[in-house]
C-alpha cells in the first residue's frame, strides 16, 4: 500500500517478491526512441547545406543552406540564425532569417524577429515590433503556377501539432481574404 | 427584511483588455489621399505597393485584400540600424542599394510614405526617391503624410488602415506621457518638390491634426 504513494510520487520502488504480480512494462526514454514528434537544432549547432526530413523542425542553432520540409513546420527560435530558403507547411520565425519563406499553410513572423526576405502564404502574421524588409504575397504557393482550387481548402485546415497555433495571424481564412468593407468600385 | 438581492454584476464589463500590449490608438482621420490612391488600384493586375514605413499585420492583410503584392521596406527603422558613417549623404545611395534591393523589372503601382520622411534628412529623401522614381508605373501614385506641428514624437507613430477611407494614428507601446519629443522639419510642397524631382503633387489635404496629406505622380 505504500508502494503506491511511491510511484505516484516517482520514487524508486523496493525489489518485487517472486510470485508477486509483475510490473508493467518499463517505457524508454524519449532519447532511445527512433520517431520524435520534432526534432531540434540545437543553439550551439550549425548546418551548412539543405536540411528536408518528414518532421516538425525547431531550429535554435545556425543553418546556411536550404530548409524544405513541405508537410511539416519549421520553428526558428530567439536564438536561431538561418540564411537560407524555407519551405514549409507552417513556419515561425523568433529568431533572425535571411532568405524567402514559402508557406502552404502559414507563417508568423514574431516580435523578436528579424526578417529579410519575401513572405509567401495564404496566411501571414507580423507581430508588432519585428523587424521586417521584404515582400509579402497571401496567397498559396501553388496558385503562382496553376491554378489550384483545392489548395485554399486544405490551407484552411488546422495548422500542424507541435508549433502550436497563434493569435497573431487571424485563424479564420476569410477575415484575411476578405476586407470588412466592400471592394473598392473600379474607377 | 427583503429577500430581493442584486443580481451578481457581469464582471467582464470591467475587464479591460492587456492595455500594456495594446498600442495608445492617437485618433483617427479620414483620408482623402488615401480614398484616391486605393481607387487607383486595380486588383485584376495584382498591383505592387512599396510601404516605406515599418511592418503592420493589418495594412499587410487590407492590402493583400485587394490582391496587392505588399514590399515593406522599412526605411526609417533600417537606417537608424545603421552606423553613422554609412549614413553620410555621399554614402546613402551604396547603402539604400542594400537596404533596398530592387529587381530589374519590379515597379511600384503605390508607395505609402507614412510617417517617413519627417525622419529622413533632406538629402536621404532625394537619395531614395532618385532611387524609387524610376520604378514608379505612369500611373502609380505615392501617398505622403508630413506634420505641420511645432515637434514630432521621437518615434515615428504607425498610421493602420482602418478601411478605404480613414487611417489610425497609433503611437508604439512603448511611448508614455513624457515620451520624447524631435523638432519637426515642415517640409513644405516646394521641398517635397525639390526632393523628390520626377514627381509632382496631384492633391493636397491639410488636416485639422496638423498633418498634411501629398498624393504625388510622376511628371
Amino acid at each position: 500500500m505504500w508502494n503506491k504513494r511511491d510511484e505516484e510520487l516517482g520514487r524508486p520502488m523496493p525489489p518485487q517478491q517472486p510470485g508477486a504480480a509483475p510490473l508493467p512494462p518499463v517505457q524508454p526514454p524519449p532519447v532511445a526512441s527512433d520517431r520524435y514528434d520534432a526534432a531540434a537544432i540545437g543553439s550551439s549547432i550549425k548546418i551548412v547545406g539543405d536540411v528536408t526530413g518528414d518532421e516538425d523542425l525547431t531550429i535554435l542553432g545556425k543553418i546556411e543552406g536550404k530548409i524544405v520540409l513541405p508537410k511539416h513546420s519549421v520553428t526558428i527560435g530567439q536564438s536561431g540564425r538561418v540564411k537560407a530558403d524555407i519551405q514549409a507547411k507552417f513556419v515561425s520565425v523568433a529568431g533572425e532569417v535571411h532568405g524567402n519563406l514559402v508557406a502552404a499553410e502559414q507563417i508568423v513572423i514574431r516580435k523578436t524577429a528579424t526578417m529579410l526576405g519575401n513572405l509567401t502564404a495564404p496566411r501571414v502574421g507580423l507581430e508588432d515590433g519585428c523587424r521586417f524588409r521584404g515582400s509579402v504575397e497571401m496567397e498559396a504557393p501553388a496558385e503562382k503556377g496553376r491554378p489550384a482550387p483545392a489548395q485554399s481548402a486544405s490551407a484552411s485546415s488546422g495548422v500542424s501539432g507541435s508549433s502550436g497555433g497563434t493569435s497573431v495571424a487571424s485563424s479564420s481564412p476569410a477575415a484575411v481574404s476578405a476586407p470588412k468593407h466592400e471592394p473598392l468600385a473600379r474607377p | 427584511m427583503s429577500l430581493w438581492r442584486a443580481p451578481e454584476r457581469p464582471v467582464r464589463w470591467f475587464m479591460r483588455t492587456s492595455p500594456a500590449v495594446e498600442p495608445a490608438a492617437v485618433g483617427a482621420h479620414r483620408s482623402l489621399a488615401l480614398q484616391a490612391l486605393l481607387k487607383g488600384l486595380h486588383p485584376e493586375e495584382r498591383p505592387a505597393v512599396l510601404d516605406l514605413g515599418p511592418p503592420l499585420s493589418g495594412n499587410i492583410k487590407f492590402l493583400s485584400a485587394l490582391n496587392c503584392r505588399v514590399r515593406v521596406a522599412d526605411i526609417h527603422g533600417s537606417l537608424v540600424a545603421e552606423p553613422v558613417e554609412k549614413r553620410r549623404p555621399d554614402a546613402m545611395p551604396a547603402l539604400l542599394e542594400t537596404l533596398l534591393p530592387l529587381a530589374p523589372d519590379e515597379r511600384f503601382d503605390a508607395v505609402l510614405a507614412w510617417d517617413v520622411f519627417d525622419y529622413l534628412r533632406k538629402d536621404q529623401v532625394t537619395a531614395l526617391m532618385m532611387r524609387l522614381v524610376p520604378r514608379f508605373r505612369r500611373s502609380a501614385q505615392m501617398l505622403v503624410l508630413v506634420s505641420m506641428r511645432r515637434q514630432l514624437p521621437a518615434v515615428p507613430v504607425r498610421y493602420r488602415i482602418v478601411d478605404g477611407e480613414n487611417l489610425d494614428c497609433e503611437k508604439p507601446p512603448a511611448h508614455g506621457a513624457s515620451e520624447p519629443m524631435r523638432p519637426c522639419p515642415h517640409y513644405k510642397q516646394s521641398d517635397l518638390g525639390h526632393m523628390m524631382p520626377g514627381l509632382s503633387v496631384r492633391r493636397c489635404y491639410l488636416l485639422r491634426s496638423g498633418i498634411q496629406e501629398y498624393l504625388m505622380a510622376p511628371d
